[in-house]
């Protein structure tokens, strides 16, 4: 990345200029970031500020008192430790079915010959007109049929297998060189244990980006879960937070505090995930 | 199969060594073996997909012909859905609306995150951790992003307060008619832009570098190397974005439910809330399902131009 030599002769003037004139690059880029990231620190401060000072013309990015008892009130409001349990199940359900059927499916798209893989490969890409939202009613039917209103799989259900990962994997698993495969088979490894040993190991940056995503995916859901959860039990976070904010008198401030509850396990998961993730993120914009 | 265990039976019969041990017949042939994982892999999703993608959508341009309550049988109406649709101005202003938006908000992302790329793109020190950092705006909740928009564009919110030094006074943005939209436009850009970022920088790092040199030597500066080198490059990578981000814009929901709430009036209602509200508080299923089509039929345009594209990176790559 560093092509910029070091600067020549014993740093002249010149030469100190030129070594920090690439720093002054960073001002512009750094105003845009902190303008990106503003809301998100005002979520946080605010999360911690006195009621009253919300609609205030001015804003204390530090809070002049810090009032950390938002967070145990707002959760004890609703019932929110609940929601963020169901939330976490049904999310965690997606990411993994994501994980495991993605892998498989892209594999199978990318590696094998078979009969009417290109018109799978279509079909599969024409699922993306077809989310949710379009479907909702039909949908709602069939898992209405299936008995699942008001449970986890319901909620889930639909979710666990997204076009957008298996093109992930696809896209991922074709870099991979085929002879590989072709030596572990005629080595006599089976097929779970090429896909398990060869291509899981090298496919390792974007399964990262495909768990968070698919995490984060399921972590937002709010239209599907207020169509088919009727129930408190089985309520997810977001559901809780919008019934939560139309109840008149509850402070914003602690609004804030669950919202930044909300935020922490998807910035986490990215954080663990990093390493691989900063790595895959190449391959997302393939296709 | 027959002809196989023939041969099979030949080989045996002729010499021992020309076919050590004898394949049971359940023991198929390797290759076609292989073939069979490679659709036991992919079978789990299409079946998936069936039930849960085309299924629904086969269902869904069926209920539109009918009227449908669940607690009745649906009884064929022909295209009465698709007519009383038509005449109804609200879903013609949440048609327009959600055409709109879609436009609106496509733009938008593709020319700010573009922008984001290139800034990123200079490679100075640290522009690795403001990516990151800009890239969290993607990954915060959804519903978080929407209910702190809606506090900072209160009318005595943060916006406010940052513009006023500017000399703009105090502006209704959720509220007022002709800001409500592009609030929301804003705020999705705010969201999206990041991620397309970092589409685009996979696009600008694809670029070969000899491309820019070249065009130095020929003494191109920075503005005419982005017009004839960057743009044409990262032709398909811009189309891969207006695409994409055009089909998440056109299933946008929450924002609008919870910033406005469709309102003022009708003037940030889209057609996914309407969806929701004929078929689950009205209990329209079929004209919920007329909606959906609609719907779809706009989101079939950018698959169609999804599809070229897709099969045209197919050939180039092989």
């Amino acid at each position: 990345m560093t092509v910029l030599a070091e600067p020549p002769g014993g740093r002249t003037l010149r030469g100190h200029f030129n070594h920090y004139r690439r720093w002054l690059g960073l001002v512009p880029l750094l105003v845009l970031t902190v303008a990106f990231i503003l809301p998100i620190l005002w979520m946080t401060t605010t999360s911690f500020q006195a009621g009253e000072k919300m609609f205030q013309l001015t804003t204390d990015w530090i809070p002049a008192e810090w009032h950390p008892e938002n967070y145990p009130n707002a959760l004890s409001r609703a019932a929110f430790p609940t929601f963020f349990l169901n939330s976490t199940v049904v999310s965690v359900i997606v990411m993994v079915g994501n994980v495991v059927f993605c892998t498989l499916a892209g594999y199978g798209l990318a590696k094998f010959r078979f009969p009417g893989d290109r018109w799978v490969l279509l079909a599969i890409l024409c699922t993306l007109m077809l989310p949710l939202e379009v479907t909702l009613v039909p949908t709602f039917l069939v898992v209405y049929k299936f008995g699942w209103l008001n449970t986890y799989q319901g909620i889930a259900g639909p979710l666990v297998i997204e076009a957008f990962g298996i093109f992930l994997m696809r896209q991922s698993i074709l870099s991979i060189p085929s002879d590989y495969i072709e030596a572990a088979r005629i080595d006599g490894a089976g097929e779970l244990r090429i896909l398990w040993k060869i291509i899981v190991p090298q496919c390792r940056p974007a399964l990262a980006v495909l768990a968070v995503f698919a995490f984060r995916d399921s972590w937002d859901q709010f239209l599907w879960p207020l169509t088919v959860i009727s129930v408190n039990e089985y309520r997810t976070f977001p559901l809780g937070l919008v019934a939560f904010g139309e109840d008149y008198g509850t402070p914003p401030t602690e609004q804030m505090s669950i919202a930044v509850l909300a935020t922490i396990p998807v910035f986490l998961l990215f954080a663990v995930l990093q390493r691989w993730v900063n790595r895959g993120f190449g391959l997302s914009g393939l296709k | 199969m027959a002809g196989r265990s023939t041969s099979g039976e030949i080989a045996a019969g002729d010499a021992a060594y020309a076919r050590p041990a004898a394949r049971p017949f359940w023991r198929l042939h390797f290759q076609r073996r292989i073939t069979l994982w490679g659709i036991g892999f992919v079978l789990p999703t299409i079946l998936f997909f069936a039930v849960f993608k085309f299924g629904p959508m086969v269902w869904a341009i069926e209920l539109s012909f009918t009227s449908y309550d669940m607690v009745s049988m649906p009884a064929f109406v022909g295209l009465d859905n698709y007519r009383k649709l038509l005449a109804d101005p609200v879903f013609r202003e949440s048609l327009v609306n959600t055409l709109v938006y879609i436009a609106g908000s496509t733009i938008l992302i593709t020319v700010a995150s573009l922008g984001l790329a290139l800034a990123i793109n200079t490679r100075v020190p640290g522009a690795r951790y403001c990516m990151m950092a800009m890239f969290l705006t993607n990954l915060m909740p959804i519903i978080a992003v929407c209910l702190v928009w809606r506090f900072l564009l209160h009318p005595f919110g943060l916006i406010t307060q940052l513009l006023q030094p500017f000399g703009i006074d105090r502006v209704d943005w959720l509220t007022s008619q002709s800001t409500a939209m592009p609030a929301i436009i804003a705020v999705t850009a705010w969201r999206f832009a990041p991620y397309f970022m970092v589409v685009f920088l996979a696009g600008l790092l694809a670029i070969p570098k000899d491309y820019y040199e070249a065009a130095e030597i020929d003494g191109a500066g920075g503005l005419l190397r982005f017009r004839h080198v960057t743009l044409p490059l990262l032709l398909p990578t811009i189309f891969f974005v207006v695409v994409i981000s055009a089909l998440l814009s056109a299933r946008i929901f929450l924002m609008p439910y919870i910033m406005t709430g469709g309102g003022p009036g009708n003037a940030t209602r889209v057609l996914s809330m309407l969806i929701y509200e004929t078929g689950f508080s009205y209990m329209k299923m079929g004209e919920a399902a007329a909606i959906s089509v609609v719907l779809f039929a706009i989101m079939l345009v950018f698959t169609m131009l999804q599809m070229r594209l897709f099969m045209r990176g197919e050939r180039v790559h092989g």
